[in-house]
């Protein structure tokens, strides 16, 4: 049980390097991609909503602990995400769940939830706009984190031929 | 009663769990202040920056040049110099001398690296290569050759944790340093604006922003930014400023640790606000 978790852990720490020393030279107006979001999404799928749930309160801690963050912005944000990609989990059509572009939609919709919770709760302002927030902060890194996981299915689905 | 009880845990076990795991996130949000969590997270950032620094090191590979740093250094200094200058322009002799300004240039500056960034359009954060171990605290300015870029917020032994200007948690008292108007500069998720500046006051778009002498978390004149828009709200009684930062703070790499130790008091009553 523990192994399980382990290794997801351990996948995260190169993934945590990347995503906060290199991911930010790509960044498009502040919008940026959440490869830790896809790692979760991946292992909900694989493993299951509770399971998933537990890991994305895990890796969030763990993220906001090294990034220098508010302490319980990433771990309340991933927790709700990988919950909601949980409900997508099935263990008849866990093939067709990573392999296929249905996996991206499931990164999409949990990318644009993660990018929305995380951004209305780490912004004390309150004259921010809810609007540009949703846009700005939940379509947009939600789209862009959908590119990355591409490569995701596209190595899953040859892995699967 | 226990049975059913014990089917509804059964039943809805995902939904108590993220029940349970939600609380004690949204709680460990509001703890963040808090001595504990502040040593955990320094001790994290402590560690896991050895990481972030190598990958940096090796991402930067093709523009290391060691004559960069010192011209960069030079660079924002003579930035100070200029600036202080620029407002000599504006003001007499003897009224800098009744005001006694304080000279920004005298400050050590230190030069420091962005490991490791945590860009969202409401949180801007930095890691930099420089800790108490360079004698940096919290509270301290940091720039570049353009301008302000934020302030120290945690210091772990050789890392510190900057809150940049695109933090929405973070409050400047600004001058506008053509004709000294006054003003708090914020970041509401999309700009860095200053609210609430009267219509009858003379702000243009194109005029420079600098930190106010009314701060002391900041030394007076370090420049921000410009004036990009000027809105008018309130029948026309308020206006307010768009401004666009002079320093390029999502690029930034190489920076400045403004080597200053504000009054105590005064500083401990202004660090508040950073909370």
């Amino acid at each position: 049980m523990l192994m399980d978790y382990l290794k997801p852990v351990l996948f995260f720490i190169p993934l945590a390097i990347v995503q906060l020393v290199v991911i930010p030279l790509i960044s498009i107006y502040n919008i940026i991609p959440n490869l830790i979001l896809i790692l979760i999404v991946y292992y909900t799928l694989k493993e299951g909503q509770i399971f998933g749930t537990i890991l994305g309160f895990v890796l969030g801690f763990l993220l906001d602990l090294i990034s220098g963050g508010l302490i319980g912005a990433f771990m309340f944000s991933f927790t709700i995400s990988a919950f909601i990609s949980g409900y997508f989990y099935s263990e008849n059509k866990m093939d067709t769940n990573l392999a296929s572009y249905f996996f991206l939609l499931i990164v999409f919709i949990s990318a644009c939830v993660n990018s929305f919770l995380f951004a209305r709760i780490s912004n004390s302002n309150s004259n921010v706009n809810l609007l540009l927030l949703m846009m700005e902060e939940g379509l947009l890194p939600g789209l862009y984190t959908t590119l990355f996981g591409l490569p995701l299915v596209v190595f899953n689905s040859k892995n699967r031929i | 009663m226990l049975k059913f009880l014990r089917r509804l845990v059964y039943n809805y076990k995902e939904y108590i769990l993220l029940t349970f795991l939600s609380v004690i996130s949204l709680s460990t949000l509001s703890s963040n202040e808090k001595p504990f969590a502040k040593h955990l997270k320094i001790f994290a950032i402590g560690n896991f920056s050895l990481f972030s620094e190598m990958a940096t090191k090796a991402t930067s590979i093709f523009h290391v040049d060691d004559s960069v740093p010192k011209l960069k250094e030079e660079n924002a200094k003579l930035m100070l110099d200029l600036n202080r200058l620029r407002k000599a322009e504006n003001e007499n002799t003897e009224l800098r001398s009744m005001l006694s300004l304080r000279d920004t240039s005298k400050y050590p500056l230190i030069p420091s690296q962005v490991i490791s960034k945590l860009i969202t359009v409401s949180q801007g954060n930095f890691i930099i290569n420089r800790g108490a171990k360079d004698e940096i605290k919290k509270g301290m300015p940091v720039l570049n050759q353009s301008g302000l870029i934020g302030i120290i917020s945690d210091v772990a032994d050789n890392y510190s944790t900057i809150k940049t200007l695109f933090n929405s948690n973070l409050s400047i008292a600004i001058t506008i340093q053509r004709t000294n108007v006054s003003g708090i500069l914020t970041f509401d998720g999309a700009n860095l604006i200053i609210k609430n500046i009267p219509s009858t006051y003379d702000v243009q778009v194109g005029d420079i922003i600098e930190t106010s002498e009314f701060s002391s978390l900041f030394p007076p004149s370090v420049p921000i930014g410009v004036v990009l828009k000027k809105e008018t709200i309130n029948l026309g009684l308020l206006h307010i400023l768009t401004v666009q930062p002079l320093a390029n703070i999502s690029g930034v790499n190489d920076l400045f640790v403004m080597k200053i130790v504000p009054s105590k008091q005064v500083n401990q009553l202004e660090m508040n606000l950073l909370k």
